[in-house]
């Protein structure tokens, strides 16, 4: 199963792209079809074909791959996240060979990010991150606009820096270890207690991911690659590919591979805190709705980042939790930009105005995804942050938490800013004609908001069943 | 007979209490269901007297159980307020008809019934602080609904007594943790340390029910804007039967109180002050309504005296004045409802002549102020002399204070008495008898003052005498007063009332002038004036230190809300200003900081 992840988005990109003559046409329903399976399979299927042991097809292709409960969390999310991206891009690319190029690029950061997720060895790993890295920066560039071309050419600078940091890293580990899967690496960091070489490594690895995932004072990329790339990329870059490539690898290096050290905490700790709040503060001031939707998520990023510094299992959960939340409601708040991007045409909040009362359904959507992000109950994020919170305070941080609540607070602030500028109160002059979104543009947003509105309700039934397991990885 | 009996006086009434608030416009259905539930409860009341029974449910968990216990003294509770509400039910259906929110009004009446026998049959404090408190939102209710200016005045009454109410809830919490039980019965507690920050607290709790000073403000106001028949039934009657039945559970059960203790000065002291000073007040009131409510404060303090002075007399006193106060208030109050009905007015300047048109109300007035004022053979007059008994054991200053009070009663309802129903009246309206179903309670209230003073061995042997049981010490006090003093002492200030009143009427020529030469007399001129303008008003006193308070908190609100509008706002702008000029879109820059958080990570993992 896990390598059907990888191989069937392979194939079918090679079968739909053959020179017959409607082949193109299926590209766009192919990756629809892709993302929709993705989550199915993942909310339907049972644990044991996870485990890659009666899998014939494993026999020919040794990928290493292996699903545990994380990884299916993040199946989930790129399954959701992808369907989403496609669905605004059929409404937001008019040319049909422009949709069927980008529904490509969807393919292929699938398969991308789905090798990401179940690799258990940092070669594969790091070949997987290249994947999706290389395809996000064909996509921030889709429409080669200048702002488009300086968002993405600065997103491959910093990238490159990240290459060479990980490669080196990689580099560092093999000369002790003599492998580069996961649980050599993790046999050679227990047999080599505080060995200066691995610790070199593990300096150079995690600086590498902050770079990918967009960390204060890694992030300079983040905000330009985001607001300028095309609204489909914009909600699968935000809502997805950062955290996977930046912050899942994290986890998973940090919690199998490597192991919490004192230094490794305190650095995520500082690193996150110092995130979350140069973050909500930036989003304070911008006049960009999309610009403010990207600072958010490097403030939401610091988040995932500060809790698993803790290092504890609640803290594990916490993060686990808010990466899942926080790609759902940060792909749903791009799907609205694109859709008062569509209809408005304008990106400057300054201009905005009263949009909630010709578009009632984004207005609404986007205010629930806002309350959420900033920690409002009953809903999802509420429940991420407060495990966030209560897992810094028992793990003896309470100016961390007491700094997580304060921040959250900001984040309310700009987020009212954001709504007052954008939806409530007077219709702005010249929008009389302004009407809601096409109905497809809509549906991805009602969706995500029915995961959040959802999640958070039901939290006491999955934080049993779904949350406390998640813990238990590898 | 099961014990789930002992639901029924509770329930009956607050079930018919909901039904009727939902029965807005049916013309009948709200009096007869009253009807109907008082007689109820008045018959199950008849049944359960003199019978003990203990009822068990569990409730709220932690120890706090829905227990009832019936014995002679709940029983005895229960039997009165049962008479009450049958009689002011009767009262009501033709006093209130054409009123307004009557479906409130008849509701608000049945649970403060049901309500009233629930705290007399709790066993489990804090069952019984439920039925307390529950007691203080129908309070306020009833007030009210008086007329449509009539809140400030619920207000009033509702703070005052929440404040006591907390006092009380304090008291029993105390009284919980010291004892290690919350059912009364278990609990005798010892008169020291913390016990007797618990005695205290409950004791405000128990006298503020009653309507002892200091917690006595909302009563006068009250009388003028809450509708009559409450006036006679709360305040006048249950609110004293339940305060005063519990303060003496506290005195009798609760703790060891004995003669000896300062607690016991301490109640003495404020039932001498209590008497005093309300019947100060009243003397001068030109209202019916308002001097009556003044006298339901004052006859507080003679039960509170009797109860604290510790001694036998004094605590049978105490009770059996309760029981009479009930009656002869109650009763007085139904007298000034048929005033205010027939005439139209309580203002004593307006009344006169009522007693050739309103001959049975006149009757009735008589007897009852004649049995508040101590006269002999009168039900006040004999559980006086028991207080006066009590008190002059235990020194005579207190003993003066109560003569006086006596003498200022007697004085005041000689003035009401002539002023509303011999004086020549002032307006030439024609008044006629009350209707026969406003006649009846008053006949009825006024045939009991008589027959408990007549034939006093009935109550004092059934009813009062076997609550104290072994701590009567082989006393009886029924029958004529042992003292020959004591009479001769009350026939002298009886007599001195009358010539006062002569004095005062002869020097204005008018029977509501007669207090005029107190009133206006040098020296105590100022204090009225002071006191009619409420200076020496607790809950006004609070009120203003309240808004010296919330004056002082604005500032505090202001600066807070400083720094949160102003303050945060401006650094979290500046600081967001500053770090947007950091991001200005330079690939270097970007980079320089990239590599400077690499290096400081490194840097960092190598150090530590």
């Amino acid at each position: 199963m896990t390598t059907l992840l990888i191989l069937v988005p392979l194939i079918g990109l090679i079968l739909v792209n053959l020179p017959f003559k409607n082949a193109r046409r299926t590209t766009f329903w192919y990756a629809v079809m892709l993302s929709l399976m993705q989550a199915y399979i993942v909310l339907t299927s049972d644990k044991i074909i996870w485990e890659g042991h009666f899998d014939p097809i494993e026999e020919y292709f040794k990928f290493n791959l292996k699903a545990d409960n994380l990884t299916l969390v993040m199946l989930l999310s790129i399954g959701i996240v992808a369907f989403c991206a496609l669905m605004v891009a059929k409404h937001m690319i008019k040319d049909e060979g422009d949709l069927a190029n980008f529904s490509n690029l969807i393919i292929i950061i699938l398969a991308g990010m789905n090798g990401v997720v179940m690799t258990t060895d940092v070669f594969t790993l790091y070949i997987f991150l290249e994947i999706t890295a290389v395809t996000s920066f064909i996509m921030i560039a889709f429409f080669r606009d200048k702002d488009a071309l300086e968002g993405s050419f600065k997103y491959i600078v910093l990238s490159a820096v990240a290459t060479v940091l990980l490669l080196a890293s990689i580099a560092l580990v093999f000369m002790v270890s003599g492998g580069t899967s996961f649980e050599a690496i993790n046999r050679a960091v227990h047999a080599n207690n505080e060995n200066l070489i691995l610790t070199a490594a593990l300096a150079l690895f995690t600086a590498g991911l902050l770079i990918k995932g967009g960390l204060v004072p890694f992030h300079g990329w983040l905000p330009d690659a985001y607001s300028s790339a095309p609204a489909p990329a914009s909600v699968i870059l935000a809502g997805i590919v950062t955290k996977t490539t930046g912050i899942y690898s994290l986890i998973r290096i940090v919690n199998n591979v490597f192991g919490f050290s004192g230094s490794i905490k305190n650095i995520l700790l500082f690193v996150g805190i110092i995130t979350i709040f140069v973050g909500a503060l930036a989003a304070l001031g911008q006049k960009d709705f999309k610009r403010m939707l990207a600072y958010s998520s490097i403030s939401q990023v610091g988040y995932i980042v500060i809790s698993l510094g803790t290092g504890t299992e609640l803290g594990l959960i916490g993060a686990m939790f808010h990466l899942f939340n926080h790609s759902i409601f940060k792909a749903q708040l791009f799907v609205n930009s694109a859709a008062v991007e569509k209809q408005a045409g304008t990106r400057d909040l300054d201009k905005m105005g009263g949009f909630s009362k010709k578009m009632p359904f984004t207005g609404l959507t986007s205010l629930i995804a806002c309350l959420s992000t900033a920690g409002i109950p009953p809903l999802a994020g509420f429940w991420s942050k407060l495990i966030i919170i209560v897992a810094l305070w028992n793990s003896g941080h309470p100016v961390f938490a007491g700094a997580a609540v304060l921040a959250s607070v900001i984040t309310l602030g700009y987020f009212l800013v954001l709504q007052r500028k954008a939806f409530f109160g007077k219709l702005a002059e010249g929008y009389e004609q302004l009407c809601e979104a096409e109905f497809g543009l809509i549906l991805p947003a009602i969706i995500l908001t029915l995961i959040t509105v959802a999640v958070g309700l039901l939290f006491p039934l999955l934080s049993n069943n779904t949350l406390i397991p998640m813990s238990h990885i590898f | 007979m099961t014990d789930q009996i002992l639901l029924y006086p509770v329930i009956i009434p607050v079930v018919a209490a909901i039904i009727a608030l939902f029965v807005t416009n049916a013309k009948g259905v709200k009096e007869g269901l009253t009807m109907l539930a008082v007689t109820a409860n008045l018959i199950i009341a008849v049944m359960l007297f003199n019978k003990e029974m203990v009822f068990n449910m569990p409730w709220a968990g932690f120890g706090f159980d829905f227990s009832l216990r019936l014995y002679h003294f709940s029983s005895f509770i229960l039997l009165a307020a049962a008479g009450f509400g049958f009689l002011v039910g009767l009262y009501s259906i033709a006093f209130m008809e054409g009123k307004n929110s009557l479906n409130q009004y008849y509701s608000y009446f049945l649970i403060t019934l049901g309500f009233v026998n629930g705290a007399a049959l709790a066993e489990n404090l804090v069952l019984m602080l439920f039925f307390w408190e529950g007691l203080l939102l129908v309070l306020f209710g009833l007030i009210y609904i008086g007329h449509k200016d009539a809140y400030p005045s619920a207000i009033k009454a509702f703070v005052i007594s929440g404040v006591a109410d907390v006092c009380m809830m304090l008291g029993i919490a105390l009284t919980g943790s010291l004892a290690g039980s919350l059912n009364m019965t278990k609990i005798h507690l010892p008169l020291e340390g913390l016990a007797i920050a618990a005695f205290i607290f409950m004791m405000i709790g128990a006298t503020a029910k009653a309507g002892s000073m200091p917690f006595h403000s909302w009563i006068p106001d009250a009388a003028v804007d809450a509708p009559l028949p409450f006036m006679a039934f709360v305040p006048a009657a249950l609110e004293k039967l339940v305060g005063i039945y519990f303060l003496s559970r506290i005195t009798l059960d609760l703790f060891k109180f004995t003669p000896e203790s300062w607690l016991s000065t301490l109640l003495m002291v404020i039932g001498a002050v209590t008497i005093l000073l309300a019947v100060m007040m009243a003397l001068i009131q030109t209202d019916y309504k308002r001097l009556l409510s003044y006298h339901a404060i004052s006859q507080v303090g003679y039960m509170i005296l009797g109860i604290g002075t510790g001694v036998p007399a004094g605590i049978v006193g105490g009770i059996f004045h309760m029981i009479n106060h009930a009656m002869y208030k109650c009763c007085l109050f139904l007298t000034g409802g048929s005033v205010e009905k027939q005439a139209g007015t309580t203002d004593l300047k307006k009344l006169g002549g009522l007693a050739k048109t309103m001959p049975i109300t006149f009757t009735c007035f008589i007897v009852a102020a004649a049995s508040i004022s101590g006269v002999p053979p009168f039900n006040g007059f004999f559980s006086k002399e028991l207080v006066y008994d009590g008190a002059l054991e235990r020194g005579w200053i207190f003993y003066a204070a109560a003569l006086l009070g006596s003498f200022l009663t007697a004085a005041s309802f000689l003035k009401l008495g002539h002023a509303a129903y011999l004086d020549k009246p002032s307006g030439k309206q024609e008044v006629k008898e009350a209707p026969l179903s406003m006649l009846v309670p008053m006949i009825v209230l006024a045939f009991l003052c008589v027959l408990f003073g007549v034939y006093n061995p009935l109550p004092l042997n059934n009813l009062i005498q076997p609550i104290l049981g072994e701590r009567l010490e082989g006393h009886n006090f029924a029958g004529f007063p042992h003292s020959a003093f004591l009479v001769v002492m009350t026939l002298v200030v009886l007599g001195l009332a009358y010539l006062n009143h002569m004095y005062g009427v002869k020097k204005t020529g008018k029977g509501s002038g007669a207090s005029d030469h107190i009133h206006y007399a040098p020296g105590l001129k100022g204090i009225y004036a002071m006191a009619e303008r409420r200076v020496f008003d607790p809950y006004e006193i609070g009120m203003k230190l309240m808004l010296w308070l919330s004056v002082a908190a604005r500032f505090v609100d202001k600066a807070v809300d400083w720094i949160y509008e102003v303050f945060a706002v401006k650094t979290a702008e500046s600081i967001s200003y500053w770090i947007r000029e950091l991001h200005n879109g330079s690939y270097a820059v970007y980079l320089m900081w990239s590599i400077l958080g690499l290096t400081l990570i490194v840097v960092f993992f190598l150090m530590w």
